[in-house]
């Protein structure tokens, strides 16, 4: 039993294995089928100051180890969540990450100062692939980046902020510092890539959308990739995202240089898959003699 | 809700391009309804997702699923073998509830019988089904010795080749007149649904009436919201979680 606990920006997680968002809800549904208190964190729907109805449904749509969404950012708006879903996650004694995204700066601004004090990260939502206007729009340039996270950062006086970053950008790195000029405490990537699946049949793409955000065990490499590009050009903390399915992948991420890793798509794969997977990582520690898990973070060598 | 790793006791073809899985869970998931639904892998790591087949029949740990061949995933699925081990979710959704209603009206359309069979398997001691089904073809008739547990069944084809030519809705409504019924279950495609909600409210909404839905689905179990229906107030309901059945005037169909 090695220590699986990570600190991050002085949050300490139990173990470095939190929810995506998106994937999760606000965790109510998956705690029906085990007690989510066993993760780390879960990092929430994403939300808006309002309430969104999201896309046109089919919103899903599979391709070879991957699978495509398009939900559109579908949420009840941050003040329900303050009010309804905040407490319960609390409870659960997990690090509660509060997933934001907005039109305009002054939305971010807005969804910040609502949330700081409140929760133990703001995630700030830059990369949404899904929808027209802000989301995306926010996080491809880093002059965008910049200023989006300095208008979040000056609305944060307690909570630390995590930028999520595209990975359907020139640069990695030029982002990532961007991200941590404008202020940000760490960052986490990647979103989804943005595909197309077409119905061969109809003639049609298979989303509602068009296209979706790709995601899944098929995106992995070039999600370690660019978590590996991320962590070698800033000092801020990284947590890495991106087609992990089992403990093998959360070491091989920590190995690239992330504090800590969001699990998505596996949940729809495998309902239990996050203590599967905590189980997986704690037993290759324990197999390879790691008494504590900080100590693989970093580790790969370039050949 | 339970997570289980079934062993397959059989996989074999039923109609035209449908098959009918039986697995044998290790466990009991408690009591599953008909209507509801479990979240089954292919077997074939490649597919993320599994695939949401509603429950045809329940008989002590054996559960029967029945599925139409559409792409990779189900071809994948229908050649499993028995013995071979299936990952499986269940039981989700809500499922019909029949509580206090005794005179039941059953309307099916094509691959939208199999839930419908599952309730009249659950209920058919003691309440009394009349069940009015469309299939496309002769080809497409299948289950007909479950089907026929109901008091009193209609079968239609598009095309006449088995039962009599017409739809499922149209057979009702021939019928509508004399029955005295409590309620109705029904699903079928999208324009079947879409038909009956009109032809009931051009009836007046004299009898209430229960849709299950289909939806590409993500999770399953309400978290992703991949699978909404609009409801009649404009707002989303989560066919996995909220559904799959709802009050036919709940939703837009």
């Amino acid at each position: 039993m090695a220590d699986l606990s990570v600190k991050v920006c002085g949050v300490q997680l139990k173990n470095p294995i939190i929810a995506a968002s998106g994937t999760f809800g606000f965790g109510r549904e998956y705690d029906e089928i085990y007690d989510i208190s066993v993760i780390g964190g879960v990092s929430t729907k994403g939300m808006t100051l309002e309430p969104r109805l999201g896309n046109p449904v089919p919103r899903i749509a599979e391709g070879k180890s991957v699978i495509l969404n398009a939900v559109g950012l579908q949420n009840p708006g941050v003040e329900h969540f303050i009010k309804e879903d905040l407490s319960f996650l609390k409870g659960k004694g997990v690090a509660v990450i509060a997933n934001v995204a907005g039109k305009s700066f002054d939305d971010y601004g807005e969804i910040c100062a609502r949330l700081d004090g409140l929760v133990d990260f703001v995630e700030l939502n830059i990369s949404c692939p899904n929808v027209k206007a802000g989301g995306m729009a926010f996080g491809i340039k880093p002059e965008s980046i910049k200023k989006v996270t300095e208008v979040a950062k000056s609305a944060l006086k307690r909570t630390p902020l995590m930028v999520k970053l595209s990975p359907n950008v020139e640069s990695i790195p030029v982002n990532a510092q961007a991200a941590q000029n404008g202020g940000a405490d760490c960052i986490s990537l990647i979103n989804t890539l943005t595909g197309m699946v077409i119905d061969i049949e109809r003639r049609k793409p298979l989303i509602a959308n068009n296209t979706g955000g790709v995601s899944g065990a098929g995106i992995k490499p070039v999600a370690v990739r660019m978590v590996y590009e991320a962590a070698h050009s800033v000092d801020i903390p990284v947590i890495g995202m991106g087609g992990i399915t089992c403990g093998a992948d959360v070491i091989e991420f920590m190995m690239a240089g992330a504090r800590a890793v969001q699990i998505g798509t596996a949940n729809f794969s495998d309902a239990m898959a996050m203590p599967r997977i905590i189980r997986e990582t704690d037993a290759w520690l324990d197999k390879h003699g790691v008494k504590d898990i900080n100590e693989i973070v970093d580790t790969v060598t370039l050949n | 809700m339970k997570d289980l790793l079934a062993a397959v006791k059989s996989n074999v073809l039923v109609a035209e391009n449908i098959y009918m899985i039986t697995l044998t869970l290790p466990e009991s998931a408690g009591k599953i309804k008909g209507g509801q639904f479990v979240n089954l892998s292919t077997g074939d790591g490649s597919h993320l997702l599994r695939r949401p087949l509603g429950v045809m029949k329940v008989e002590g740990d054996d559960i029967s699923l029945c599925y139409q061949l559409k792409g990779d995933g189900t071809r994948k699925l229908s050649e499993a073998k028995a013995g071979d081990k299936l990952k499986i979710l269940l039981p989700l959704g809500n499922g019909f509830d029949l509580s206090g209603r005794k005179n039941i009206i059953v309307i099916g359309g094509g691959v939208g019988v199999f839930p419908l069979i599952a309730t009249i398997r659950e209920h058919c001691a003691d309440k009394n089904f009349y069940s009015y089904i469309g299939f496309r073809n002769k080809a497409a008739v299948c289950l007909m010795d479950e089907l026929e547990k109901s008091e009193k069944l209609t079968v239609v084809t598009d095309d006449g080749s088995f039962g009599g030519n017409g739809n499922a809705v149209e057979s009702y409504l021939k019928d509508a007149d004399k029955l005295e019924a409590d309620c109705i279950i029904a699903c079928g495609p999208p324009v079947m649904l879409k038909v009956l909600k009109q032809k009931l409210i051009e009836r007046g909404n004299k009898i209430p009436c229960y849709v299950s839905l289909e939806e590409r689905m993500g999770c399953g179990v309400g978290a992703c919201l991949v699978c909404v229906c609009k409801k009649a107030d404009g707002s989303n309901a989560r066919v996995c979680k909220d559904g799959p059945v709802f009050d036919i005037n709940e939703v837009n169909l």
